[in-house]
């Protein structure tokens, strides 16, 4: 119920703060969500997917999330540096199914904060809550240690509750992964993105420099 | 679309809408987050549809199979014509998905349900009573039955841990004789339910 109470505030605050005012809160709701739930650290990239499936580290709240371990990331020398992982279910959709069955519509806020956003931050939004989300991803990634080296996370695509698809191109290339690949991802999962650990030479960000 | 699944709660939105009401109250106090949970629950009713029943036997089978708006989001069940209970919290998996990811529910979410308490009415053990109920209350004022205005009073409310709000002596055998119930029924109905409620119209 909470979540369908506070779609029904976006717009009334979007009109008071302006959609710039709602993602500035949302941007400081994803980093606060992620300073909460405190550091991690792990021995290695098993022990760390081994964690995700289980459900045990930060990522989890997100629900089903899946490690494409077929698809590791690896930098300049050849060491595996990350992977790409895939969200079954975007966490924005049950909310969308019940505000249809319960208020009728989303509110015409939530498509402007995700356009907004996708223009002054980062072309990845498909809804309001990406804002949120991603910005979640983002700080959570910094909370975390693999082998001692702190993650980052890159988003990599995302499809919305219509169909609608967005793919971050210039993290694709650094991290040397094909775009249809990525969008064939797309027809099983929701959302895909990968963790890296911070500072790899990444081949893509070699050959750009 | 299945009832379950329409009150089933999201516990990434629901933690991160949480920890957006903790950022208010970090700046407004518990006077601000009160007057955000009030608003933000009155907005919600305000964007359902209104309701009209012919009779109050209508209005009763709504409400028990959530096709009222006022039983959108929980599971209710009627033991008498008046008296509601929610069998559980519409935000009890957040709650545990909230103490389970991050730890003990911050203190304001308290703090705010004594304001309320005292400024408003005696029936929160937290911030989201002050929700529900305030959503209950603004839905009602959408409703006629029989063409007369429902009304909605809050007799008690249990909280994730148990902790237990009974409305105030003075005001307890009045909601009970218009529930139907007597107090040893309400203890009965608190052990396994998460809130006790009436329904009526004047």
């Amino acid at each position: 119920m909470l979540d369908v109470a506070l779609v029904s505030l976006i717009q009334d605050m979007s009109e008071k703060a302006g959609v710039e005012g709602t993602i500035q809160y949302w941007l400081r709701v994803g980093e606060n969500l992620a300073r909460r739930m405190g550091k991690e650290a792990y021995m290695g990239w098993p022990s760390f997917n081994v964690a995700l499936r289980e459900g045990r580290t930060a990522f989890s709240i997100e629900g089903d999330v899946t490690a494409l371990t077929d698809l590791a990331i690896t930098d300049v020398d050849g060491d595996v540096v990350g992977y790409i992982y895939a969200l079954r279910e975007c966490v924005f959709n049950p909310t969308i199914t019940r505000i249809r069955y319960s208020v009728g519509e989303v509110p015409e806020a939530d498509r402007l904060v995700a356009e907004e956003y996708n223009n002054s931050i980062r072309d990845t939004a498909v809804c309001n809550f990406c804002v949120i989300h991603q910005k979640f991803r983002d700080e959570v990634a910094k909370n975390i240690t693999v082998a001692g080296q702190q993650l980052e996370s890159y988003q990599l695509a995302d499809r919305g509750f219509t169909g609608e698809t967005k793919i971050d191109r210039p993290n694709l290339k650094k991290i040397g992964v094909n775009e249809e690949y990525v969008r064939s991802l797309l027809r099983n999962y929701a959302c895909v993105y990968a963790i890296i650990m911070h500072g790899a030479r990444l081949k893509g960000e070699e050959e750009e420099s | 679309m299945r009832k379950k699944d329409l009150v089933k709660d999201n516990p990434l939105v629901d933690v991160a809408a949480y920890l957006f009401l903790e950022d208010i109250a970090d700046k407004q106090g518990a006077a601000g987050m009160n007057t955000y949970l009030m608003s933000l629950a009155a907005a919600l009713a305000r964007s359902m549809p209104e309701e009209e029943y012919e009779s109050w036997e209508d209005f009763v089978e709504a409400l028990k199979n959530g096709d009222s708006a006022l039983s959108t989001f929980e599971e209710v069940g009627m033991p008498t014509k008046h008296c509601v209970v929610t069998v559980e919290s519409p935000f009890l998996r957040g709650w545990q998905e909230y103490t389970k990811r991050i730890g003990n529910f911050a203190s304001i979410h308290y703090e705010v349900a004594d304001y309320y308490n005292s400024t408003v009415k005696p029936g929160a053990i937290d911030s989201q009573d002050i929700i529900i109920q305030t959503y209950r209350a603004e839905m009602a004022k959408r409703i006629t039955v029989e063409g007369n205005q429902l009304r909605v009073a809050h007799i008690a409310t249990v909280a994730p841990d148990g902790t237990k709000k009974v409305a105030p002596d003075e005001w307890l055998p009045i909601l009970l004789e218009k529930a139907g119930i007597s107090q040893t029924m309400l203890n009965m109905i608190m052990r396994n339910n998460a809130s006790v409620w009436i329904v009526y119209t004047e």
